[in-house]
């Protein structure tokens, strides 16, 4: 029972991190219709640059955090005007195959920085220590991972609901015709969508890397989270949450219970079924077309 | 369809001809003369290059099949190449059945897998049916992985036992080499004569509206699968002869990576020719090849740079042509190709 307890904590921990980075997937997708497959390069990319400066460099984490999150904000700004402009009402296969390029290269880039940076991991910035909740034992990390998961979902729809930065995305979102025609830039709104994806890709990306290390295998979390936002609907930044939780805990579930080598294919075992039997997800909005 | 100026069909077999202008006719002779002759002076390295570029644009012209001509995107056209390797592999070791069976039922195997993963395509398309088979990927290398790990290998090697066609047997690198080239070109004509025939046409027309076709009598149901299972077909194919050249194979060489290459290769080299799987894996093989030869030498001039230099210049050069190609020039060197010929024909005016 403890276990059970146990697996199920640390499931919606893990999915609470997948969760947030399916947020930056949907955003991106809500903005431009357009699917980043880059998502975990950006995931581990992130991570690594966190790392740079934090471990490497010694910043203390608070102004570490401020400053990559900046470098990485503008560099996803950037990327909207090269090469995603041009890819706008281009055929799905080439908006695939763009971000995929630019995952290549964010790979081929860190492998080159960062290579020979094996076994890394953050510097401590809380005192990891075992507390006991409901008398099963959890590590602090873990809780603290949660909250501050379930901090930066309420402040991103908070975004997205008061501020007119985040009303302007989502008009842009609707219909960009409409929305330029009520004087929204919708460049702007998606090059910002891309800076916010960026952005809360690396925040996952230092979450996960605090938790299992920072290493190359954190590109895999990408498409972790495109399942995730597939189970709860492309559109839906709550079924984005709610998708990323439920394959995590099915995650952790499989890998406390079956086996290794399940836990690494079950969130695609879920996307096949998801994509069978409910293409739209829990959330999505459903686009009546016949194939 | 692209039609020659200034030659004019007088016969319906001219009109049907593949090599249509007798330069166009003595080019394919030469170039066949070339390769024919080719390990008289080239040494292994140009040998194994070439084969390795052959077996890419075997399982490139399937996906081109697939994604080319019928518009069904598939980004995990490597997976169905594992299938292809490891059925004819394993009903080689198994049973012992002859190299030239194993072959074709690879090639079925992995074509009946494909139109597994095909299935989703009937209710999804775009986006999702490439996640189905992203996912298909990683379920077909789990299946390889994980539960049968006495008959395939587990996650560690599969020795390949050695190929015999007849009584002869296959060792050394200008018998495969002959081998590769002779199956190349006999898919690349199948492929060819398949895309000019009915089913070609039907293909085009889902790629290019699916509705429409539908409504011209065109079964989505029937030639959607058909795609899936012609174009796996191809990459078992393929898988089959790589299992066959390098006689070890492991899941690590059937990878997510992999399947995104192949697809750039295509996006390269042009969709929806016959000759872009070929400009594509030669484009990317060449730049691959330079990459690993400039690595080490910018290593010997900054030595900071660390021994992955090499890896990390072909990751990085791959993604910068691959959005240069998709920004620039979408329609891949194919269709500068037709241009170039077209400037040649119409030389001294520009058109």
């Amino acid at each position: 029972m403890i276990t059970f307890v146990q697996l199920l904590i640390s499931g919606i921990s893990v999915g609470f991190i997948y969760g947030l980075i399916a947020v930056g997937f949907v955003l991106i997708y809500k903005s431009s219709q357009i699917f980043n497959f880059a998502q975990g390069e950006m995931v581990m990319f992130g991570a690594f640059l966190m790392w740079f400066f934090l471990g490497h460099m010694g910043m203390p984490p608070a102004l570490g955090i401020i400053l990559v999150l900046a470098i990485v904000g503008l560099a996803g700004y950037g990327l909207e005007r090269f090469p995603l402009r041009p890819m706008i009402g281009q055929p799905i296969l080439a908006t695939i195959m763009i971000t995929m390029g630019i995952g290549v290269f964010l790979r081929g880039l860190a492998l080159l920085l960062w290579s020979t940076n094996i076994g890394i991991k953050f510097p401590d910035i809380i005192a990891e220590k075992t507390v006991s909740v409901f008398n099963v034992p959890i590590s602090n990390v873990t809780i603290g991972i949660f909250f501050f998961g379930l901090i930066l979902v309420i402040l991103l729809s908070l975004f997205f609901n008061y501020t007119r930065t985040g009303l302007h995305m989502r008009a842009a979102a609707e219909n960009h015709q409409l929305a330029q025609s009520m004087g929204i830039r919708v460049t702007q709104a998606i090059a910002q969508s891309w800076a916010i994806a960026a952005i809360v890709a690396t925040i996952g990306g230092f979450l996960l890397g605090y938790v299992r290390g920072i290493d190359f295998g954190l590109t895999e979390i990408g498409l972790i989270a495109i399942a995730a936002a597939l189970v709860g609907g492309l559109e839906s930044f709550k079924g984005a949450i709610l998708g990323g939780i439920i394959i995590g805990v099915a995650q952790t579930f499989t890998g406390g219970y079956i086996g290794y080598g399940l836990k690494e294919v079950v969130p695609f075992f879920i996307m096949v079924l998801v994509l069978i039997f409910k293409p739209y997800g829990l959330f999505g909005l459903v686009k009546i077309e016949r194939v | 369809m692209r039609r020659v100026s200034g030659i004019f069909d007088t016969s319906y077999i001219q009109d049907m001809s593949i090599f249509r202008t007798k330069y166009y006719s003595l080019g394919i002779a030469i170039l066949i003369l070339f390769f024919l002759i080719l390990p008289l002076f080239g040494n292994d390295f140009w040998l194994a290059f070439v084969s390795t570029t052959a077996v890419t644009v075997i399982a490139l012209q399937g996906l081109n099949i697939l994604a080319g001509y019928c518009g069904q995107i598939s980004i995990g056209h490597t997976a169905f190449m594992a299938v292809g390797a490891y059925t004819s592999t394993i009903l080689a070791t198994q049973l012992g059945l002859p190299f030239w069976l194993c072959l074709p039922i690879g090639g079925v195997g992995a074509g009946l897998v494909g139109l597994l993963f095909g299935l989703p395509s009937l209710r999804v398309k775009g986006y999702y049916l490439a996640l189905t088979t992203i996912a298909a990927q990683y379920l077909i290398i789990y299946m390889i992985k994980t539960p049968f790990p006495e008959i395939t290998g587990g996650a560690i090697a599969l020795h390949v036992p050695e190929v015999k066609l007849g009584s002869f047997v296959l060792s050394t690198e200008t018998h495969f080499y002959y081998f590769i080239m002779m199956m190349l070109v006999i898919m690349t004509f199948f492929a060819k004569s398949l895309m000019r025939s009915h089913l070609g046409r039907a293909f085009v027309a889902i790629r290019d509206n699916d509705i429409v076709s539908e409504a011209m009598g065109i079964s989505l149901y029937k030639y959607k699968l058909m795609a899936f299972f012609i174009g796996c077909f191809y990459a078992g194919i393929a898988g089959s002869v790589w299992a066959a050249y390098v006689r070890v194979i492991s899941p690590d060489d059937f990878t997510l990576t992999a399947s995104i290459w192949q697809m750039g290769m295509l996006i390269i080299g042009g969709l929806g020719s016959t000759l872009g799987p070929f400009f594509g894996a030669i484009f990317i093989g060449a730049l691959r090849e330079i990459c690993v030869i400039v690595g080490p030498w910018i290593t010997s001039i900054i030595p900071q740079m660390g021994a992955q230099i090499s890896a990390s210049l072909v990751e990085m050069s791959f993604g910068i042509t691959i959005i240069l190609f998709l920004v620039l020039e979408p329609r891949g060197i194919s269709h500068r190709w037709e241009i170039l010929k077209d400037s040649y024909r119409f030389w001294p005016f520009s058109y």
